[in-house]
């Protein structure tokens, strides 16, 4: 036991570590070798999610939207058990758009109506009826809809400008008439190991699915960061970005010690909300005038320094190169506590001689 | 369904017709007879159901000959005549037995590699196999052995060659060349080599090379060069290079002078450097320089016109322009030309001379992108050595081939070698003859001449005199010798110049520069924490400047000489503290102050 705290203790890290220079050295060398958008492997998961080099970027910039969200959904338990319940959470999440359940879109200018032809085997397949949806939609437009003999939704617009009616008709297209808006297309899967269902979406609404019936509230996991802050907070953010940035340096098989990770995940999210790594972040809430001047954007910063007339107390690493200083980390960063005029002061202790 | 089809020139719509196969047939019909250019190119896109007529410039366009119902319109008798030189290859075009496809319409056409597979739905006819290939590649041998990349990389080699590149370099004045003393036309030539007759202008020599170790000396691509072979002339060439200047004219009548500059003219450099000029002041032929040399002594009028131009005007104020050999070279003056512009101004021209032999860090290739640099020229006693006593000239590390995929590079050896020990020249051109028969032909060749039929050799150990258990692969390979050498290329620098703006080391190696510790030097000093270290070497070592800096008014001050007191010209106060900082950084404040803009330092002390 108490070998084991030796060695463990070993491998503290050492006071005045520059931890930060280090983990950004070990994200970015590996950087350099990764391919540019590699090709995935088949399978489903994959094949939608960004990964490589611009999820990189993408995680460590916290962009507001990924490019490829993906909200994995856990059920419980019956619905985790049994495919039939599973299948009616799925159908509850998965967004339907307009579009898919409209075969033709027929204008007529001249009369301000627009005539939908329904694919009714996709409304079929959506648990949908025509009167359903005309009801939707005049809801939605506020406007008179009709379902008509044959089944085709006819709605009697109250403009008759042609680039009204078009700019309608097409809004109307991308309207969500089935399932959580922004969840995006939804998938069951199985998992292979303890046989429960899941719902793999390709969207990142985690508010609008935690709210429905049979979903694990405690394990739904997103891959944006800001809809895990939104839904559970920043410990949540924190661990949602090592765990992106592990699994997409794994997938190009590239190792990182996590810790290097959880530093700059940690730095991204110390201050309760999440800030990228660059000019609008990280390096932009720097203390030093100097260092922010270095980095980017050099005159703005001298100037507004200038017109709030800052003070440089010059503790951080660039602006004391670019001073010529010593910086203060690793051996800099520690000082002598007496003076060396005031050790010829202090007489020697007899402590020692006998 | 969709009967029309969209005719596109250049990228754009001109029309549609309903016909594609027809309009084509037609379009390509009218080429042939010369009723329309033959630099007119029409593709048939079946799946974008469109007619692409290209006439704009920066296609690449290939020639094939043309081929019609299942027969080639290149006859014998054509061919006959050709050899007669009754006709040539433009009247072949214009009579529409040759045309040049572009990369579109290369789409449409069926291209039989040589006349035994043309069928009847072939369209076209190369001309030989070796047209895959360019000008350039075609000239390495085996070149279907070898990786496509490595391939290309020989092509740069080859560039990058010494060799005879003008019969007459003695009348050139080049700014840089190299001539190989003695160059030797290779032992395995291709055909296309052969009929561009490269070989009166070779760049390379044949080279006894066996695929050895050499106690580590030639580890990842190093070479072993034997010292005999290079007493004896491999890789020996000369070195020209020509300075230049002429008599510029200014504004206001003044212009320079060729002359012997006057000890009174600005930027004089001592009388030494001038010692090797004649009495016009222009270096002699045959006088062996050295760098800081004075090559051509000229003088121009002085940069700033001062206002008591009158008052002293009796002699001529002159500053010294000479041109002065760089630092790091040295030679013999080879010849001097002189001349006159059309705008008669003089022109001086000097050549400079000088012997390279090969020494460490000199860089040579094969003709399979096998590139090495010397790591060791051995002395020929200690290295291996065959029954028949032959010294290798070159050791080869043999880890160099199989990662690279160069086998090209063993069979020239082989055939190299068969070609030394019969006197037979050997063919190498590619795709002419399979791999297999080719290297049972070379064993046979060295079978009958007594040597091992696949190319290897017992080596006797140089130091011990033992023979070594494996016998090892040793042949003949033609290398060239590359442009890149060390004495051009090496600059040491302790202490020297600076910038004046910045106080910072000068780079670059004309310029007697340093190296630059940069920012990812630096990020790696402080991920190390040596926080001493990387002052020195952001500091001490580059632009360190002491300031006086206002302990009042946190100022800039200065040292009044006359006075004999610090003093900041801001509040008056005499009383300094010297800081060190970087010279940069007091630019920085300059700058900042120029804007209007003050800084105050707050010192700690």
């Amino acid at each position: 036991m108490a070998n084991t705290v030796n060695t463990s203790s070993k491998y503290i890290v050492d006071y005045g570590e520059p931890v930060g220079m280090i983990a950004a050295q070990s994200l970015g060398e590996p950087g350099t070798q990764m391919i540019l958008r590699a090709f995935h492997f088949a399978g489903i998961e994959s094949t939608i999610a960004t990964s490589g080099l611009p999820r990189i970027v993408e995680l460590v910039d916290a962009r507001k939207k990924p490019e490829t969200p993906i909200t994995y959904v856990y059920l419980e338990g019956e619905y985790a058990k049994n495919i039939n319940k599973a299948e009616v959470v799925l159908k509850k999440i998965s967004e339907v758009k307009m579009s898919s359940v409209v075969r033709r879109v027929l204008e007529n200018f001249s009369k301000g109506i627009i005539k939908l032809v329904l694919d009714t085997q996709a409304l079929k397949a959506n648990d949908l009826t025509p009167g359903q949806l005309s009801q939707k939609v005049a809801k939605k437009l506020d406007a008179a809809t009709k379902v008509d003999s044959d089944g085709n939704i006819l709605i009697k617009l109250k403009t008759k400008k042609l680039t009204e009616v078009r700019s309608i008709s097409v809004k109307l297209m991308k309207d969500v008439v089935h399932g959580v808006e922004g969840a995006g297309k939804a998938m069951l899967q199985k998992d292979t190991k303890s046989g429960e269902f899941y719902i793999i979406a390709a969207g990142s609404n985690t508010e609008g699915i935690i709210g429905i019936e049979g979903v694990d509230k405690s394990r739904i996991y997103t891959n944006d960061v800001f809809a895990m802050y939104r839904q559970f907070g920043i410990e949540a953010a924190r661990n949602t970005l090592v765990r992106e940035l592990v699994t997409t340096l794994k997938e190009q098989k590239i190792r990182v010690d996590p810790r290097h990770l959880m530093i700059i995940a940690d730095a991204m999210t110390y201050s309760g909300f999440i800030k990228g790594v660059g000019r609008h972040g990280l390096s932009g809430q720097k203390q030093s005038v100097f260092a922010k001047a270095a980095y980017e954007e050099t005159v703005k910063h001298l100037v507004n320094a200038a017109a709030f007339s800052e003070i440089d107390n010059m503790r951080g690493v660039t602006e004391n190169i670019l001073v010529g200083k010593q910086i203060p980390i690793g051996t800099g960063s520690v000082h002598l506590a007496i003076k060396k005029e005031d050790m010829q002061k202090v007489k020697p202790e007899s402590k020692h001689k006998k | 369904m969709e009967s029309k089809t969209y005719v596109y020139l250049n990228g754009k719509v001109i029309g549609h017709i309903d016909n594609p196969q027809k309009f084509v047939a037609e379009v390509r019909a009218a080429r042939r007879k010369g009723q329309i250019s033959g630099e007119i190119n029409i593709a048939h896109i079946e799946k974008l159901n469109s007619v692409n007529i290209n006439t704009d410039r920066g296609r690449l366009r290939k020639p094939y000959i043309i081929v019609e119902g299942g027969k080639s319109k290149f006859t014998p008798e054509l061919a006959e005549r050709i050899k007669k030189k009754e006709i040539n290859f433009s009247y072949l075009v214009r009579s529409g037995i040759i045309e040049y496809l572009d990369a579109e319409e290369e789409e449409n056409a069926l291209v039989a590699i040589d006349e035994a597979s043309v069928t009847e739905k072939s369209t076209h006819l190369d001309f030989d196999l070796t047209s895959i290939l360019g000008l350039s590649a075609n000239l390495a041998p085996y070149a279907e052995h070898n990786a496509i990349s490595r391939q290309a990389m020989s092509v740069n080699y080859m560039k990058q060659s010494e060799g005879l590149y003008a019969t007459n370099f003695n009348q050139r004045f080049d700014s840089r060349t190299y001539v190989l003393f003695y160059p030797q036309a290779p032992l395995i030539t291709t055909a296309p080599y052969e009929a561009l007759d490269v070989k009166r202008h070779a760049s390379g020599q044949n080279l006894v090379v066996a695929l050895s170790t050499y106690y580590g000396y030639n580890m990842s691509d190093a070479l072993v060069i034997n010292k005999a072979a290079v007493d004896r002339g491999v890789g020996r060439s000369m070195f020209y290079k020509s300075y230049t200047d002429e008599e510029r004219r200014y504004p206001g009548g003044q212009r320079d002078r060729f002359r012997m500059p006057p000890p009174t003219s600005e930027g004089y450099m001592g009388e030494h450097a001038y010692s090797k000029l004649s009495e016009d002041g222009i270096i002699e032929p045959e006088m062996a320089v050295d760098e800081g040399d004075v090559l051509i002594g000229k003088v121009a009028p002085p940069r700033f016109l001062e206002e008591n131009i009158g008052a002293s005007g009796l002699e001529e104020r002159t500053r010294d322009d000479s041109v002065v050999l760089k630092p790091g070279e040295n030679g013999v003056v080879d010849s001097i030309l002189f001349t006159e512009t059309p705008g008669a101004t003089r022109t001086v021209k000097v050549r400079i001379r000088s012997i390279r032999i090969p020494e460490k860090g000199d860089k040579f290739a094969s003709r399979h992108g096998q590139k090495g640099v010397v790591a060791l020229i051995a002395n020929p006693e200690d290295m291996p050595f065959t029954a028949s006593g032959i010294v290798p000239d070159i050791l080869l590390n043999p880890l160099s081939i199989p990662s690279r995929l160069t086998f090209g590079h063993l069979l020239e050896e082989i055939a190299g070698k068969a070609s030394a020990v019969s006197g037979n020249k050997f063919d190498g051109t590619a795709f002419t003859e399979s791999g297999r028969d080719r290297l049972s032909q070379y064993g046979e060749v060295l079978k009958s001449h007594g040597f091992d039929d696949n190319g290897n050799e017992v080596l006797y150990d140089g130091i011990t005199g033992r023979p070594f258990k494996a016998s090892i692969f040793t042949g003949i390979t033609y290398y060239y010798r590359l442009y890149h050498m060390v004495s051009n290329k090496m600059q040491v620098r302790s202490r020297g110049k600076v910038q004046i703006l910045t106080h910072q080391p000068t780079e670059g190696k004309a310029r007697q520069g340093a190296l630059r510790f940069g920012e990812m030097e630096r990020d790696a000093l402080i991920g190390y924490g040596a926080s001493l270290l990387l002052k020195e070497r952001m500091l001490d070592q580059s632009d360190k400047t002491t300031v006086l800096i206002c302990r009042q008014c946190g100022g800039m001050g200065y040292y009044d000489h006359i006075k004999r007191t610090q003093i900041c010209p801001l509040c008056g106060n005499s009383s300094l503290a010297e800081v060190e900082i970087s010279y940069a950084f007091k630019v920085l404040l300059d700058e900042i102050r120029s804007m209007h803009i003050m800084p105050r330092v707050k010192l700690k002390e």
